[in-house]
């Protein structure tokens, strides 16, 4: 079953589960009776690849029609491909345990930007030739990518021949369903791209040329042939019935979320201004809490799984939540599963939300602050203030945590040192509330923060932002160092990865060629801090001429042609220049869309208002 | 309903059911602690009324007779699990059978005769794929008639120390089929020792010339003190 040259060596690597396929849920076919196959590619090992809900909701869908199978990928760990190469084992998928080579599809999910060198190294694995215009004209192997980070998708256009913008449910198939359509009848590549090009969330990278200025900005972006002039994202609007799977595939090994996942509602009322995904999920939609129990239901009776999470970016925002957690905690407590609830908000945190949650084995509570004061949360619009923060720490302590999780960033817009520092008296604040709230626990409390560095995205009304030099960024992070506080644990890391991210969220198609460079001198696995070199990848900017500062750290001008302009988000760019005025210029807040609807462009696009008000 | 708890902080009442299943194709690479979470979601997905540990992370209780090393095929793997509902061993067998991963087969159910501290062979099957199982089965006599074969082996401290192998070496057979050269060893197993037959097949790999393609290992059977099948 195995092919024996795999069999081979698997003792000879770390974890082989992850190599062999045959999970329970796998879903394996009789290649004969298949039209199209779909190799789904994770640019990362399994154990974080397997825990991506994207994924699981596509092999599904897709293995849903009896004549498409979709198969899983992951990228092999060094010492599996250090045998991989020296043997000339392929990169196979784990249903068939066959060479993707030879499929229809071979399709990445782009999560992270630092995930980008582990493509090409997959690509290289398969043998599939890296550069798109390598591949010939025959209607085979077509490289496509969806995720979070095609909103940009510009550094890869080179590797590339479809970007899938937006939702994936209907479109992956209407994609598959002409590919089958056309190579019936005999089509050759470039003619199904240029179809393709045409369904909606479409976006074929080879039908557009960009050209650049003197100074490197763009010209100008322009279509080829009659391929429209700016691709629209794809939205699912009827979220309460679009599919969903009501099994997953469960590995054997443990892996980072090991544990059924129902996402409640996509989208975010919220608006912060430095958070992509909050503008490029838009509109905000809720799944009725109905469905998400029957969804729970479904899924862990079938895995056997015993923790849960409600997934979304901002769960406690779901209109229903008390009462869809009310009749989730009944079954979850009879069936002895663990119920996990990220991304709750710490301004409508309450009692009645912690005391449904306080019955779950305590992991701690995590909360996003991101500004230590009230004038720099209010630039990026994290509408949250001081009372809510103490409230929702002391209703934490009467609960019974004596730990508390904070997210900062440094390196915002207008950010000051003071508002550094004002991280340590944040800090204090709340440890001198613990001891002042009269039945919180035993022992010490421990706040830990995390401060991230910022890096600008497109699609936020920061993308015309300079993100902070190194320089900036080590003067910072020496303040903590500096300053320590006895109860406060702060963790940050290293700038080179963050500078790294800021280059290629915000690139353009020029990068296509110093990411090759990069990973052809041993790049891979750049968000793993003991794989990345970034000396490499400053090396590989030099020989291709261009500056990490000229994509990172420089202001854009609001007229500037960017990268990702013929993209649509259903965001106006209008709207993203009045909320970055609104920020930095008189750093006042936008109310969150169930107040007041903010203009951003999206119900003009989608046709009806998002809210009633 | 007959109580056979051993558990004296136990407050419910349960049985102990001993379960025979193999391990076998790519069930082989799942580790012996995957194996347990395997185990776990497998009984979730049953519904079965099983007996879970007390206090406050309770987790659902299971009991491995003897540890299979990563790579192995068995047809004898053992453990236990207890049962709060007097199901008939048939349902419980059938009712698993539906929620096991492939490579995972229940061989049979039953209520536990002999203790799991009862245990003390194991018998293991070896097969060498090679193009001169001739050679190598005259190689493999003569190795094993040494009269003492030592190996490096870690302890329960975990530090490595001498062993001599040989005294607790039974060689049950040794057969060659096509281009396979096949032994079966009976070897001691359970909580006083455990012999791994990778010890003395890599020792005997190592001194021996002759290409060997590969070498796969299957526990055939696990056995008490007398002799006597473990049941």
């Amino acid at each position: 079953m195995i092919p024996s040259k795999i069999e081979k060596v698997l003792l000879q690597v770390e974890k082989p589960s992850q190599y062999i396929g045959g999970e329970l849920g796998s879903i394996v076919k009789d290649k004969s009776k298949v039209d199209v196959r779909f190799a789904f590619c994770f640019p990362d090992m399994y154990n974080i690849g397997m825990s991506h809900l994207g994924m699981k909701i596509l092999y599904s869908l897709i293995n849903e029609r009896p004549n498409y199978w979709c198969e899983r990928v992951f990228a092999p760990n060094v010492d599996f491909e250090k045998i991989m190469r020296e043997q000339n084992i392929e990169l196979y998928a784990l249903e068939s345990l066959e060479p993707i080579k030879n499929f229809d599809f071979i399709g990445f999910t782009l999560q992270y930007e630092l995930s980008y060198t582990n493509i090409l190294n997959m690509l290289d694995l398969a043998h599939i030739p890296i550069f798109a215009k390598d591949r010939g004209n025959e209607l085979t192997q077509i490289v496509v990518a969806g995720g979070p980070c095609v909103c940009n998708p510009e550094p890869l256009a080179d590797f590339f021949d479809i970007f899938i913008l937006g939702e994936g449910e209907e479109v992956n198939l209407e994609l598959m369903d002409l590919y089958h359509d056309m190579k019936k009848r005999g089509a050759s590549k470039s003619e199904f791209l240029e179809k393709a090009c045409h369904i909606e969330g479409i976006y074929v990278p080879s039908l557009y040329d960009v050209t650049y200025n003197q100074d490197g900005t763009i010209n100008k972006i322009v279509p080829k042939g009659n391929a429209p002039k700016t691709i629209r994202k794809r939205i699912i609007k009827d979220f309460d019935n679009v599919y969903y799977p009501d099994t997953f595939v469960v590995p054997y090994s443990d892996i980072v979320h090991n544990r059924a996942s129902v996402e409640v509602l996509r989208g975010c009322i919220r608006g912060c201004r430095f958070c992509q995904a909050g503008f490029i999920y838009r509109p905000f939609r809720e799944k009725s809490a109905k469905k998400v129990c029957t969804q729970v239901r479904d899924l862990c009776e079938n895995t056997g799984y015993e923790e849960v999470s409600l997934a979304s970016l901002s769960t406690s925002d779901h209109s229903q939540i008390e009462p869809l957690l009310t009749e989730l905690i009944q079954y979850t407590d009879k069936e002895k599963i663990n119920l996990s609830l990220p991304s709750l908000r710490i301004d409508n945190f309450t009692d009645t939300l912690l005391e449904k949650i306080s019955g779950v084995k305590k992991s701690g509570l995590t909360f996003a602050v991101e500004g230590s004061n009230q004038r720099l949360r209010d630039v990026i619009n994290k509408n949250v203030s001081e009372e809510e923060i103490m409230n929702t720490c002391r209703i934490a302590f009467e609960g019974g945590y004596s730990s508390v999780k904070l997210y900062f960033m440094m390196g915002l817009p207008t950010e000051t040192d003071e508002d550094i520092l004002g991280i340590m008296d944040l800090a204090k604040r709340i440890t001198d509330l613990y001891y002042s709230v009269p039945n919180h626990p035993k022992g010490r409390v421990q706040i830990s923060a995390s401060v991230s560095t910022f890096v600008p995205k497109p699609f936020t009304p920061f993308q015309f932002e300079p993100q902070d030099t190194r320089e900036q960024i080590e003067h910072k992070q020496s303040l903590f160092a500096n300053n320590p506080h006895k109860n406060l644990k702060i963790s940050y890391h290293a700038p080179d990865t963050s500078i790294l991210e800021g280059v290629l969220a915000r690139g353009d198609r020029k990068l296509s060629a110093v990411i090759y460079d990069a990973w052809l001198n041993g790049a891979k696995f750049d968000s793993w801090q003991e794989h990345f070199h970034f000396d490499i990848w400053q090396s590989a900017m030099e020989k291709n001429n261009l500056t990490m500062e000229f994509y990172a750290s420089r202001r854009r001008s609001y007229d500037e042609i960017l990268p990702w302009e013929h993209l649509n988000y259903l965001v106006s760019k209008d709207f993203l220049i009045k909320e970055h005025s609104k920020a930095v210029n008189q750093q006042v807040v936008t109310k969150n869309c169930r107040l007041q609807c903010s203009g951003c462009g999206v119900n003009k696009e989608v046709g009806r208002a998002c809210f009633e008000y | 309903m007959s109580i056979n708890g051993k558990n004296p902080k136990a407050t419910d009442n349960f049985l102990d059911i001993r379960v025979v299943f193999t391990k076998t194709d790519r069930a082989r690479y799942i580790s012996h602690l995957d194996l347990y979470r395997t185990m776990q979601r497998a009984f979730k997905r049953a519904k079965l009324p099983i007996w879970y540990t007390q206090g406050y992370n309770q987790r659902l209780y299971l009991n491995f007779g003897l540890a299979l090393s990563l790579g192995f095929e068995s047809f004898c793997e053992i453990m236990e699990f207890r049962i709060v509902d007097d199901i008939p061993l048939e349902e419980l067998q059938q009712r698993l059978s539906k929620v096991m991963p492939e490579g995972l087969k229940i061989v049979k159910l039953y209520y536990p005769v002999m203790k799991m501290k009862d245990i003390a062979f194991s018998d293991f099957s070896v097969r060498f794929v090679t193009e001169n199982p001739q050679d190598l089965q005259k190689s493999f006599d003569s190795f094993i008639s040494n009269d003492s074969i030592i190996v490096y082996k870690k302890n329960k401290k975990k530090q490595l120390v001498e062993t001599d192998l040989k005294p607790h070496i039974n060689l049950l057979s040794s057969t060659i089929e096509d281009n396979v050269f096949k032994i079966v060893l009976r070897l001691p197993a359970g909580n006083t020792l455990n012999i791994n037959p990778t010890l003395i097949c890599d020792k005997f790999i190592s001194e021996v010339n002759i290409p060997i393609e590969n070498v796969y290992y299957t526990r055939e059977k696990i056995l008490s003190v007398n002799g006597d099948d473990f049941i």
